[in-house]
């Protein structure tokens, strides 16, 4: 299959930022921004399948009001026109939330999730539900056993965008979104910004409220964004952080403003490094370390001080923790559907559903015991550095067509599990290219609460280097 | 500690009210239920009583 081309030049080439600058300058209107990106999707998304549902009747209508508040001086922020897709596990209040289940197609919430209202609040405009492995979780396998097709990788429609937020992934790197929502339960945000070039950040745990995002595990989740740059992150980040009471897990704690520090360089900061994070049975493709080893080589030409470390346990013992503990909230949580419906499900929901319903209560809470001594260690590692620099995904995007093996180990041979076990805030972030055009990646782990420094440095890199400059090339229709 | 058999996650199955398993989701529980307990077996065990779970729930601060 070819690969897409994307014209130069367009409204869907803009970042959050620039956009965002235009349209408080007046020099863009949100109705021309929408109808720039619904255009796009219907271009494209037939082919990449980032939507299984789009709004545009509600977007235009939103794009509407927003041109009308900023015309008359009511500029919101940043976010203010800024259009965006959320995974469909997300809760939007009327409109279908089916998380690609055949299970839950009838589905439509009372409520909205709570970063919808609050990116409502921000005046951004939602364009559609995305895509997703089923209820926004899976094994790392395809098995084309959903009511919708998987979507696709826009640097390579043949391969996978990683999951399980495939649709935030493909949106993003495809153009049919400005920037996207994820969720993140062992890596669901930073292996499909990973497999698609985007920068996507796992926030500490109980930074962004997961009130309405269809649970997946109470004690791993996370929700957060995946943008094109780490600038926009950081300005979506903002406008999600902060107390919910809603959600059991939420912080009372204010936080740093993300983008205002955005440029401050890594002058100083002190960069452990784990090159090998050791994972039984996986070498690392020679993109994704010489992805490490540029990113290593580029903070340091910037001033950081970098030190060489390593995982404070053996890898193994954070996937299981990660597992155990998964499968026995995953089933606590969807019981009734799985004892009703299971047969409607999934091969991988169906699997992972069926796991927990055969785990023992004595080896749950052993794994509970056991991610406290985890989560421990890696605090004290990351603690005696400013920030980790580590592989996420060891692979770039597998084919459709590879091994089944091959395909679950782009998801199983990765260390994005291990900052869920610890809660640390975790962001992928494309370090370059293999000979297949296929985007590499790094991951860089802050301490607890500080997104600020993690996305400073992803920042720093990331315009320090070329890679935004190069986008999927989407055929020009 | 012997492996999980069909038939035997057949009788635990019903025994719960899982009624919809034909032969192969059969097959796919009683995979998935002896991966469980290989994985929850090898999970370490903590040494001392006095080690509590990572918990979730905690008095107004």
């Amino acid at each position: 299959m070819d690969a897409l081309t994307l014209p130069t030049g367009t409204l869907t080439d803009l970042s959050v930022t620039a956009a965002a600058r235009l349209i408080a300058s007046r020099k863009l209107s949100p109705i021309d921004l929408v109808d720039a990106f619904l255009d796009r999707i219907a271009a494209v998304d037939e082919r990449v399948k980032s939507y299984i549902l789009v709004l545009a009747d509600d977007a235009r209508a939103a794009a509407c009001v927003a041109d009308a508040e900023i015309r008359a001086g009511r500029w919101r922020g940043p976010l203010h026109g800024i259009p965006y897709g959320v995974k469909d596990n997300y809760d939007t209040a009327g409109i279908r939330t089916c998380a690609a289940s055949r299970v839950l197609l009838d589905r439509i919430p009372a409520f909205d999730a709570t970063a919808i209202v609050r990116l409502r609040a921000a005046g951004a405009i939602l364009l559609g539900k995305l895509n997703t492995w089923e209820y926004g979780t899976g094994n790392g396998g395809v098995y084309f056993d959903l009511p919708f097709e998987p979507a696709r990788n826009p640097w390579h429609l043949d391969h996978l965008t990683g999951g399980s937020s495939t649709g935030a992934g493909a949106s993003v790197a495809a153009g049919t979104a400005m920037f996207a929502l994820g969720s993140d339960t062992g890596g669901s945000i930073r292996l499909p910004a990973a497999a698609c070039g985007l920068q996507g950040i796992k926030p500490s745990y109980g930074l962004v409220s997961r009130y309405g995002i269809l649970p997946n595990c109470y004690s791993l989740d996370a929700a957060g964004p995946l943008c094109w740059t780490a600038e926009d992150a950081a300005t979506v980040l903002e406008a999600l952080a902060g107390h919910d009471p809603n959600d059991p897990a939420s912080a009372e704690r204010p936080f740093t403003p993300y983008a205002r520090g955005i440029g401050g360089g890594v002058a100083g900061l002190v960069v452990g490094v784990i090159r090998d994070a050791a994972i039984e049975g996986a070498t690392i493709d020679a993109a994704n370390a010489a992805g490490i080893e540029d990113m290593i080589r580029v903070l340091e030409a910037q001033g950081a001080r970098i030190v060489d470390a390593s995982l404070p346990a053996p890898f193994a013992d954070y996937r299981r923790v990660t597992s155990v503990i998964n499968w026995g909230e995953s089933f606590s949580i969807h019981e009734k559907d799985f004892m009703e419906r299971g047969a409607e499900m999934g091969f991988a929901l169906r699997e992972k559903m069926m796991s927990g319903f055969t785990l023992r209560a004595a080896d749950y809470i052993a794994a509970l015991r056991h991610r406290r001594e985890l989560a421990a260690g890696i605090d004290a590692l990351v603690n005696s550095v400013d920030v980790l620099v580590l592989p996420g995904a060891l692979h770039t995007a597998p084919a459709f067509t590879d091994d089944a093996e091959v395909i679950k180990n782009f998801t199983g041979q990765s260390t994005m599990s291990v900052f869920n076990v610890s809660g640390h805030p975790a962001m992928s972030v494309c370090t370059g290219f293999d000979a297949k055009g296929l985007p590499s990646n790094g991951q860089i782990v802050g301490r607890w609460w500080d997104e600020a420094t993690v996305l400073r440095v992803a920042h720093t890199y990331e315009t320090a280097t070329a890679w935004r400059a190069r986008k999927p090339e989407i055929a020009q229709s | 500690m012997t492996e999980w058999t069909n038939e035997a996650m057949a009788e635990f199955a019903a025994r719960y009210g899982l009624t919809w398993l034909t032969p192969a989701l059969l097959e796919q529980l009683t995979d998935c239920a002896n991966r469980v307990v290989a994985t929850g077996r090898a999970v370490p065990r903590m040494a001392s009583e006095y080690d509590e779970p990572a918990h979730v729930f905690g008095g107004p601060e």
